[in-house]
């Protein structure tokens, strides 16, 4: 069966936390998602989102603190516009915009990041593995 | 001191590269005084069997412009490669795939059809494509294949140097090929122009990285003092070399990249991306709904095209999927 | 003296008090009666009136606070005994066994997991149930797991699966005496326990909540993980009622205000709502108090964008429809009208009480207690329980977080203040070896997997992780441990370090959130830079959420080492550089704010430059002729003035204003309007603000028509009209000013009861809209009407309209509570009208600092940072913040003073590791960076036409490395290279 791979960029305060809270909470999701903890989402740069699907990754979630509730005041609105703007972009490469994913967790919604996870491997599934570029 | 052999070479580009050539001018005498221009099929009658004809490294120095878009462009880059010491990808079609790399959203199937068979002008009532071979009374003729994917000159053989530009400027040329003369080439694999992006030389002035709004060129009127993009137009020049002497911008005309990507950055339009969408709005961004951003990033037309204009075929990428 | 001082209370307020003497050089002994530190703020979901997620924004002070070297937390402690004088007490400390060894306990939570006994959990409002042993929270600090032994059976499960061997049934309680120069007291608070209130049923009724314990249904870490649902049924309730004022305002229980019900009913409403978008809210109050620094809009949004329904009455009681469990409530309108309405819910807004121990504290302490049985302070001594023993929080009363954060600083510099001259002797500084250069040489990687007792290794096969580990490039040598956060450990790790020459370590174990400084502290001591360290999450991110997926989980752990170890490669040792710092402050403003703040750093002993732009000091204070409670403001004035003027710490400035500020943190520059050049370390904004002139009300026109300030004035010679009409809310909470001033109410009460005292037969009106008489200050209010005093109140909607009629005054009203229409007759009318800022555009660009919607200065952080700016070094107090008293001005401006010593008190200030920097090779000067960075932290070198990162300012969160095109920013420690070697490794080749 088809298991999809998945990046997380977790920022350190909110999902990170939450993704922690989830452990603790033993709340259980599928084993699809690597995470690469930064300190702040604002840190992810679009390019790191192309070269993990270049890498390998069927999908890629960027997860930060809830707008307003940013470690860095606000830093994660600039994760939002930034988001928007790679989303389209991907569409125009025939990339489903469903591969990238923005989330907000808040470090005490463990069962979210948990959910998120799920749903976004499920969907992922239904989409099948990423293809890239082919042709001669 | 003997003669040095030089080579021009055309592939998949528009034919700017050959006139910038004659572009340094004058200049252009002191370059036949020191070098031998051994093939350049704009100028020289020479063949390509002659070219196969030359011993290995035979060629100086040959400067290749145009993106490989047939296989016709990718054996002329091996012959090139073989029959010279120093191989220059000469303008951003070679050097990153350039304004043909953009083709890289479509795939030959979607070309064909839509040139040969789908364009208003077009009469060609047995919906005929170009085909490889085709047998005609007189014989077997063959045509290049038609590639899906638009590639620049260092991702089919080994480039010794990088001079970018759409075209490049005749000071940069002159320069390179001073260079050549002196012996006084950088490391392989440089690229001939600035590290710096091209803001380094750009004369507006520069007050405050903050954008509300996006706006297409010729929907403002330039000041011709601030900065084009805090005027809200999209210029690339905040992640595109230098070297080129800002001539757009003094055109009152924004960077459009050909002078392709400074040398860290691995995705032009990614990076672009990132930098545009996290000035556009920045003011007031707490209170601007989910909406209201998109509504905002929206303004963006094409960011595909417009953030990979010269490099879509370098980046990441590369291309755009497609669907078998 | 003693340079160390106690905390007793380990809430919001003790931390902050805590972590802010620990940082300006005082060894600190936090007691907390319960087994962790976080007190309420902890079992928040959301907070006013932001909604920022109380959890996310307390986590990181409750780990500086753990961690802090010169923190040294008593938990599970009471207070037993104090002696001694200001400046040097001892205490006594009895520490209750927790029967677990705390330094042996790695709060891995298997005991808790294999525990039979279930016990019910007050911190989740006993909505839950625990384990007999049991931490309140994951992320509680200690995260040390202690027994109840009123439930323990002990049936010693929990000593046979405790792999660390930290269970110790047979601990005695042990008693330590502690030496401190200073005490703090911030015992919190207790809730109104609503039992007593039979009439609504609490207890009685399943679906009858108290509000704590609805914060907690809210919360997505509580009970139903954040589902709103009804505790009788599980059902989504459709309609909620709010009760507000239950256990507040009440003759029967507390006759004072809780000062925050209001503002948390209007939240967990909000909170609800957006759950649940089809919820029918509706808050049953007297008045709506929401007077603080945003909630008049936060309260506006409430109905406008909510739709939340605010009904005025108080509900008498509550039925309970047997069958459905719904609820019934009668209540009367102010029109007379008895409704009978049904509730799926109701959540009772209960008060703030004083802890039932604050008897107890007050006779071992000495301190005195008012009527209500919180601390009894002085107007002007809001944070003095006495001579060296001070307060904050809700010890002294019903409070918000901001007021209790900044009282927390204030007490923290009035303590501090008895023993500045100890500053510093008492502190431990970690000494390390010298660091080990490893920069030339090749990468040699150490990697340790935890086993976690069987928390990874009974889900995750460390061995062979272990051994894929092994294979990875770069990686000399490979280790399992059972704990590798133990004692033992650190030394295996140090032992591996040196015999195999390593020069990277990678721990796969649990989170970094909570044990990367450890695993960084122990290869420090090895001699490697402690960011040559990687750590990755194989426990709460892998064995805990795929425990049924042993095989999965595995090959993620390796997925995550591998990606650990491919970053280790490029790790490079990261150095914190330090600057210099000017140890002397700068007051901008001479009022009290200003004036308290500049004595109070001279007193700590840091020379202070106070400018003030008028010939004399005071600033509002000297149009206040006296105080509610008798005070004379003029005498605390001169008093105030002779001791600023007396210091040979401070220089004043008068008729001087500010022309330019240069630098940062540690190093100001700024110029007087005298052309004098001051240099200092900090500066503190205490401009005030001002009564605002109205133009409304015939204000101008006539002469009978006055501002409050005018009224107090004329009181202070003598006033003789006979009816007065005092009118609140006068260009405030509407079009003209949006915010509620916050201290109007009050003061048209405290000028009504002078008129009174003055003038026993004039007649008296105060028209109000909601009358905000909030904590204590309620008692004038009732004073007030005992006093005959006539309260009116008006809806916006039906101002009052004041007209000259042959010269006399016809005010016309309608008292919308009786809905009646009066004309009144009036001599004088006063009118309310609230507070304005100054024009503090000019002070907000020079010092980079910014103002909020309506003029103010704004806050790093409104609930956690009320005196901070986001920018370093910069801090405001008083009336430039937003409207307030003066005991609560005061409070800030000795907040401020805390603040400040943590950065005057050092010599040089370290600038974090993982910053921002630039390659300036690459920089074009673009200046995309500048405006990303919320600190200010980037700056525009003219010369050079690049941008530089001020490694003091930055806080590292890589905004601006993320927006610069070009990739000249780099982050230290998540360099592209660095990140883009995990995404690379993330797929196994």
């Amino acid at each position: 069966m088809y298991e999809p791979k998945i990046i997380g960029f977790l920022c350190n305060w909110c999902s990170y936390a939450a993704a922690d809270l989830a452990g603790t909470s033993r709340i259980q999701y599928p084993s699809n998602m690597r995470a690469i903890r930064v300190m702040c989402s604002s840190r992810v740069d679009p390019e790191h989102v192309l070269r993990a699907f270049v890498n390998g990754a069927d999908g890629v979630l960027i997860a930060g603190c809830h707008p307003g509730d940013c470690h860095y005041i606000s830093g994660n609105y600039k994760t939002e516009r930034k988001y928007v703007l790679l989303r389209e972009m991907l569409e125009q490469f025939g990339i489903d915009p469903r591969r990238l994913r923005l989330e907000w967790c808040s470090s005490a919604e463990g069962g979210k990041f948990a959910q998120v996870v799920t749903e976004m491997t499920e969907e992922l599934k239904t989409l099948g593995p990423i293809e890239l570029g082919a042709g001669d | 001191m003997d003669k040095l052999k030089f080579a021009f070479y055309w592939a998949a580009s528009c034919g700017g590269c050959e006139i910038a050539v004659l572009d340094i001018d004058e200049k252009i005498l002191n370059v036949v005084e020191k070098a031998d221009i051994v093939f350049w099929p704009v100028a020289l009658d020479t063949k390509y069997k002659d070219v196969e004809a030359f011993q290995d490294k035979y060629i100086d120095v040959c400067f290749f412009n145009g993106a490989i878009r047939t296989s016709e462009h990718e054996e002329m880059a091996h012959l090139l490669r073989a029959k010279s010491k120093t191989l220059v990808a000469f303008g951003a079609c070679a050097c990153f795939g350039g304004i043909p790399g953009l083709a890289n959203v479509s795939d030959r199937d979607e070309i064909f059809d839509l040139v040969y068979r789908e364009l208003p002008s077009v009469s060609n009532p047995d919906k005929t494509t170009p085909q490889l071979t085709y047998t005609a009374p007189e014989g077997e003729l063959t045509l290049p294949q038609f590639f899906d994917t638009v590639k620049a000159l260092h991702q089919v053989c080994d480039v010794d140097y990088f001079l970018p530009g759409c075209p490049p400027t005749p000071e940069m040329i002159e320069q390179a090929v001073t260079a050549i003369f002196e012996g006084t080439l950088p490391s392989k694999g440089s690229t001939l122009a600035p590290e710096k992006a091209l803001c380094e030389e750009c004369p507006l002035e520069i007050q405050e990285k903050k954008i509300p709004f996006i706006k297409r060129p010729y929907q403002v009127t330039p000041d011709g003092k601030r900065c084009l993009l805090e005027q809200g137009v999209i210029c690339m020049g905040i992640n595109t070399r230098a070297g080129c002497g800002a001539r757009c911008i003094k055109a009152n005309m924004p960077c459009r990249g050909c002078m392709g990507p400074t040398p860290e950055v691995a995705d032009q339009g990614a990076k672009l991306v990132s930098a545009i969408a996290s000035i556009l709005g920045v003011e007031g961004e707490e209170r601007m709904t989910e909406k209201e951003i998109e509504a905002l990033i929206a303004q963006i037309k094409d960011p595909l095209g417009t953030f990979y204009r010269y490099t879509l075929p370098i980046s990441l990428l590369r291309r755009k999927v497609i669907k078998k | 003296m003693v340079g160390s001082i106690m905390v007793v209370g380990g809430g919001i307020a003790g931390m902050q008090a805590s972590l802010d003497l620990a940082d300006s050089g005082f060894r600190v002994y936090l007691v907390d009666k319960a087994p962790t530190i976080g007190g309420v703020m902890a079992q928040l979901d959301k907070t006013f009136p932001t909604l920022d997620c109380s959890m996310c924004i307390m986590a990181p002070k409750l780990v500086a606070t753990g961690r802090h070297h010169n923190i040294h937390l008593l938990t599970n402690a009471v207070i037993t005994n104090v002696e001694g004088t200001p400046g040097n007490f001892t205490v006594t400390v009895t520490m209750k066994p927790r029967y677990v060894n705390a330094e042996k306990c790695t709060g891995c939570g298997l005991c808790a997991q294999y525990c039979p006994v279930e016990a019910v959990n007050e911190y989740d409002e006993r909505l839950t149930l625990r384990r007999g042993i049991y931490v309140d929270y994951p992320q509680a600090v200690p995260l040390v797991y202690a027994i109840d032994r009123e439930k323990c059976i002990g049936c010693g499960l929990c000593e046979n699966i405790c792999q660390a061997e930290a269970i110790e049934y047979h601990q005695t309680p042990e008693e330590e005496q502690v030496n401190v120069g200073a005490i703090i007291l911030a015992a919190g608070f207790d809730e109104f326990e609503p039992d007593t209130k039979k009439e609504y049923g609490y207890g009685r009724f399943k679906n009858v909540v108290t509000a704590t314990e609805f914060e907690r249904i809210l919360s997505a870490s509580g009970p139903f993980a954040g589902h709103v649902v009804r505790p009788s049924d599980g059902e989504v309730p459709g309609r909620i009622a709010f009760l507000q004022c239950v256990g507040s305002r009440d003759e029967n229980s507390n006759k004072y205000c809780s000062a925050v019900c209001c503002m948390y009913a209007t939240k967990e409403a909000i909170i609800a709502k957006e759950h649940n978008p089809d919820l029918e809210a509706t808050i049953f109050f007297m008045d709506m108090r929401t007077y603080g620094k945003g909630f008049e809009q936060f309260y506006k949004r409430a109905q406008s964008e909510y739709g939340l329904r605010y009904t005025r009455s108080r509900v008498p009681c509550i039925e309970a429809d047997p069958e459905t469990q719904n609820l019934l409530l009668t209540y009367e309108t102010e029109d007379g009208t008895i409704t009978k309405e049904e509730f799926d819910m109701v959540v009772l807004s209960v008060g703030l009480e004083p802890p039932k121990s604050n008897q107890e504290l007050s006779s071992i302490f000495g301190v005195p207690l008012n009527e209500y049985g919180f601390l009894d302070w002085k107007i002007f001594e809001p944070l003095k329980a006495k001579d060296g023993i001070y307060a904050c929080g809700a010890f002294s009363g019903p409070k918000d977080i901001p007021d209790t954060v900044a009282q927390a600083s204030g007490a923290a510099a009035m303590a501090s203040g008895v023993v500045s001259g100890e500053r510093g002797t008492l502190v431990e500084e970690k000494v390390y070896p010298e660091e080990l250069d490893v920069a030339e040489q090749p990468p040699r990687i150490g990697v340790f997997v935890c086993w976690c007792g069987i928390n990874i290794g009974g889900i995750v096969n460390v061995p062979e992780v272990m051994e894929y580990a092994s294979t990875l490039p770069n990686v000399v040598f490979v280790d399992q441990n059972l704990y590798t956060c133990s004692q033992d450990t650190q030394e295996k790790i140090k032992q591996a370090v040196e015999e195999h020459s390593l020069n990277r370590v990678v721990v796969a174990s649990c989170t970094p959130r909570t044990h990367e400084p450890l695993f960084q502290s122990t290869i420090r001591e090895a001699g490697l830079n402690p960011y040559l360290f990687e750590m990755t999450n194989i426990r709460d991110q892998c064995s805990w959420v795929h425990m049924h997926t042993p095989e999965e989980a595995t090959e993620k752990a390796k997925d995550l080492v591998r990606m650990a170890v491919a970053k280790s490669n490029l790790l490079e040792p990261l150095k914190s550089s330090s600057v210099e710092v000017t140890q002397s402050g700068l007051v901008i403003g001479g009022g009290i704010a200003g004036m308290t703040a500049a004595l109070g750093l001279a007193q700590q002993g840091f020379t202070v430059h106070l400018v003030e732009k008028e010939d004399h000091l005071g600033g509002l204070l000297r149009d206040i002729r006296y105080t509610v409670s008798g005070e004379d403001p003029q005498e605390y004035l001169t008093g105030l003035e002779q001791s600023l003027r007396d210091h040979p710490n401070v220089t004043i400035h008068t008729q001087a204003v500010v022309e330019k500020v240069e630098g940062y943190v540690g190093n100001f520059t700024t110029t007087l309007s005298s052309g004098e050049e001051i240099n200092h370390g900090i500066c503190v904004i205490a401009v005030g603000g001002q009564e605002h002139k109205p133009t409304s009300y015939l204000y101008g026109e006539d002469k009978r028509v006055i501002t409050q300030l005018e009224f107090e004035d004329m009181l202070s010679k003598g006033v003789k009209a006979k009816t007065v009409v005092m009118i609140n809310c006068v260009e405030s909470r509407d079009d003209t000013k949006e915010y509620c001033s916050r201290v109007c109410c009050s003061e048209a009460v405290k000028n009504a009861l002078q008129l009174r005292e003055q003038n026993p037969d004039a007649t008296i009106y105060i028209l109000y809209r909601d009358m905000r008489t909030y904590a204590f200050r309620e008692q004038y209010y009732d004073k007030a009407r005992e006093a005959g005093v006539v309260f009116m109140r008006y809806d916006p909607e039906t101002k009052p309209r004041l007209e000259k009629k042959d010269k006399s005054l016809v005010l016309y009203a309608h008292d919308s509570a009786l809905d009646l229409d009066f004309e009144l007759h009036p001599d004088l009318v006063v009118l309310s009208t609230g507070v304005s800022p100054y024009d503090n555009s000019a002070l907000s660009q020079m010092l980079k600092v910014p103002l909020d919607r309506d003029g103010f200065f704004l806050e790093a952080h409104m609930k956690l940072r009320p005196v901070d700016f986001a920018t370093d070094g910069v801090f405001m107090a008083g009336l430039a913040h937003s409207p307030k008293f003066i005991d609560e001005t005061i409070s800030q401006a000795f907040g401020t003073v805390a603040r400040a010593c943590t950065i005057v008190s050092k010599e040089r200030i370290e600038t974090e590791p993982i910053i921002a920097e630039v390659d300036e090779e690459l920089c074009c000067g673009c200046q995309v960076c500048i405006p990303m960075c919320p600190y200010n932290a980037r700056e525009l070198d003219e010369e050079e036409k690049i941008v530089k990162v001020n490694e003091v300012l930055c806080k590292g969160c890589g905004s601006c490395v993320a927006a610069c095109p070009s990739k000249a920013a780099q982050q230290r420690h998540f360099r592209d290279s660095q990140l883009s070697s995990m995404i690379e490794a993330f797929v196994r080749r």
